[in-house]
């Protein structure tokens, strides 16, 4: 018989937690674009959405994700993200600093009038597709290490329909807005993402579309 | 291998909090109720805004006399506000985003003001609420579905709410402002009114209430510091889904101990076999003694800013808790008219306690009296609100009695009103007692629960899609 990978399937991939899901049902109701509404706002409204939620659940978890715990930035058996630091070079972080600065950052981008307006007369700036990409793609990573490192955590917690339908979600939105990568959410074949198999696995099940 | 007969991918999973702080499972149920709520608008504003699309296609399809290109301007128009409504979620309010001109008015459960939203310059009437004076009584859920409804209703008969938000320690909702004060403040200062006047307020107020009916609610305790009055003279009724219930006074318990205690306030002895002679006396003593109605009229207003409310317009089966029906809200009309016309409300006394009493024994205490002259019409009214639940009248037969004679009930909005609000400037507030209000602001300090607190209040942040 065939030698079986030592790595045996991770929680996020075996049923029933695989499975799980708060919202049931096709994303496209609440993904879609509103006919006649400016499509800037309503990307803007759902990346502030965004990234409340996932904000809400690291903070649940944050407990758990130390420099002992994490101390780089995982998000596959391989795979561990760097940050480009102020001399423009990659480094490695631990976790929480990671998603710390992410957050950090992402939290001031939303605050600041010029990048996400929020007075009347005030216009989104040309860049704002390009920051939005950006955004979407730290976010992504997040998503990514508590997948890959805290999934079980979730578990005990009983949060994994939760977070599972807000990750669904915020995989639908992506695609549907082209703010996401392929090769972000699978990686590269000597590090592949972990969360590029519950990608695959959520599309054969029909809770994403094509 | 084989899994009990489960897919090869199936894995149990044992599910503990030994590694983690006691605060965690908390924290995790919080991201959770507060991820189902923002589904569940999520799929609601949907819904809505996919409704206020269609109704538009629908109404420029049949409009045939109307250009293309006009049509397609209003579409673009809804888009227009439908974004700027998306701008407005992320807009996040605060309390730094108002200006308070004056306090206006104080309830039980905080105060209201008039305020001006510093980047607009818009006037609206500001409500704080104390989060902890609401979670002392238990009908919060309760309270919160009906609140949720009413913000959604357009009613012209009932105040709007724009928005809402909190802080740790407060709730605060911005409405809009009506400058034209309130019913109680107007009995306080005209006494009572002509047949024609109270003919007038009393119409429209039947049908704000049969709005709210219609709208799935019964507000219980409609009474005329809940009347207020618009800029053109006409009336609303305030954002009640909040207010009713809370009161210590209304509060079902404190009546079901009242009750138990052969009428007697809890905690006040129970002096037996004087109680039918007290009642008797009491009779007399207030109806009759100008004096006594006169410590009342001094004291209404101060009984409307205490916690513990006034029962004076309450029907007596909503004390009984045996269930109440829409009835009861008809009830509390003929006290106000009772009120408009003799200038003190049918059952008022020295004491809450003494009101409630004559209120349950309302066959022997209902009485008008002799130096005020009443038409048939209107007694006859007052005397089929103010009756048992079985034979008080409906919304149509109230609309019908002849004390409504000559009111044309489809039109009482639109023709002028017999008190119009002279004012001089958007944040006139002389018909309101601002005198009369402390006017330092009521702040107290967040506390250490805040976070579990605010959960509780999870439905309550609110902006409203503006009106057209
Ligand atoms: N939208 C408004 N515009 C103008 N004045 C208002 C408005 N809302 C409330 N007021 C004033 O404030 C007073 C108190 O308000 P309200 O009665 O709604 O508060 P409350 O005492 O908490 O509620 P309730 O006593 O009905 O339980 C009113 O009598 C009225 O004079």
């Amino acid at each position: 018989s065939p030698r079986t990978s030592p790595i045996p399937r991770p929680l996020y991939l075996s049923r029933p937690f695989v499975e799980a899901a708060l919202v049931k049902g096709n994303f496209k109701t609440i993904v879609m674009l509103p006919k006649y509404v400016d499509i800037m706002e309503w990307v803007a409204m759902n990346i502030f959405d965004f990234y409340t939620n996932l904000n809400e659940f690291y903070g649940v978890i944050a407990e758990c994700c130390t420099q002992q715990s994490c101390p780089t930035m995982m998000a596959g058996p391989t795979l561990s993200y760097t940050w480009i630091n102020q001399e423009r070079k990659n480094v490695h972080l631990p976790a929480p600093t990671y998603i710390d600065y992410v957050m950090t950052w992402i939290q001031n981008l939303l605050n600041d009038e010029a990048t996400f307006p929020t007075k009347s007369g005030h216009d989104f700036p040309q860049t704002f597709p390009s920051t939005v990409k950006h955004v979407y793609r730290q976010m992504l990573r997040v998503f990514a290490h508590v997948y890959h490192a805290h999934f079980h955590q979730l578990l005990h917690l009983r949060s994994e329909p939760h977070f599972n339908s807000l990750f669904a979600h915020f995989l639908a939105f992506g695609r549907e807005y082209e703010l996401l990568d392929m090769k972000d959410v699978k990686g590269s074949s000597s590090a592949p993402v972990g969360i590029g198999q519950l990608y695959d696995r959520w599309r054969e099940m029909g809770i994403l579309e094509g | 291998q084989a899994n009990n007969g489960k897919p090869d991918d199936y894995v149990y999973f044992d599910r503990n909090l030994k590694e983690f702080s006691e605060g965690a499972m908390p924290k995790a149920q919080s991201a959770q109720l507060k991820l189902e709520h923002y589904y569940k608008i999520a799929v609601d504003s949907a819904v809505e805004r996919n409704t206020r699309r269609v109704e538009l296609e629908r109404r420029l399809q049949n409009e045939s006399m109307m250009s293309e290109e006009r049509k397609n301007r209003q579409l673009q128009q809804l888009g227009k506000k439908e974004s700027n409504f998306l701008r407005l979620k992320r807009t996040k309010l605060g309390l730094d985003d108002f200006r308070t001109v004056k306090v206006i008015g104080k309830g039980a459960f905080g105060e209201v003001r008039l305020v001006q939203k510093i980047d607009t310059g818009k006037i609206y009437a500001m409500k704080l609420l104390k989060k902890d004076e609401m979670l002392k009584k238990d009908q919060l859920a309760h309270v919160r579905a009906e609140r949720d409804v009413l913000a959604e209703s357009d009613s012209p008969w009932v105040v709007q709410l724009f928005y809402s938000f909190q802080d740790s320690a407060h709730l605060y909702l911005i409405m809009e402002f009506l400058p034209g004060g309130d019913l109680m403040t107007m009995l306080i200062k005209y006494d009572t009114f002509s047949e024609d006047v109270t003919r007038f307020y009393i119409a429209e107020c039947v049908l704000a209430i049969e709005a709210v009916h219609n709208l799935g609610f019964i507000h219980r305790d409609i009474k005329p510091d809940n009347i207020l009055i618009d800029k053109d003279g006409h009336i609303k009724l305030s954002d009640f889904g909040l207010s009713t219930g809370f009161h210590k006074q209304h509060d079902s318990s404190y009546y079901q101990r009242l009750l138990e205690n052969g009428g007697n306030p809890p905690g006040h002895g129970n002096p037996s076999n004087a109680r039918n002679s007290v009642m008797v006396n009491s009779i007399n003593l207030t109806m009759t003694n100008k004096d006594q109605i006169a410590t009342w009229k001094a004291n209404r207003r101060k009984l409307a800013y205490s916690t513990v409310g006034t029962p004076d317009y309450i029907a007596p089966e909503i004390f009984l808790q045996k269930g109440y029906g829409k009835a009861c809200d008809w009830w509390s009309l003929g006290a106000i008219m009772f009120e408009c016309l003799v200038g003190y409300p049918p059952f008022c006394s020295e004491n809450t306690h003494e009101t409630y009493q004559k209120i349950m024994q309302w066959q022997n205490f209902l009485a008008f009296p002799d130096d005020v002259h009443l038409s048939r019409e209107a007694e006859d009214l007052i005397r089929r609100l103010i009756t048992s639940e079985d034979r008080r009248l409906s919304v149509e037969q109230i609309k019908k009695h002849y004390f409504f004679y000559g009111v044309d009930w489809d039109t009482i909005r639109r023709i002028d009103a017999p008190f119009v609000p002279h004012l001089r400037s958007i944040t006139d507030t002389s018909y309101f007692p601002t005198d009369e209000l402390d006017q330092t602001p009521d702040y107290s300090g967040a506390d250490p629960n805040a976070a579990s607190r605010d959960l509780a209040f999870l439905g309550y942040t609110f902006k409203r899609f503006p009106a057209p």
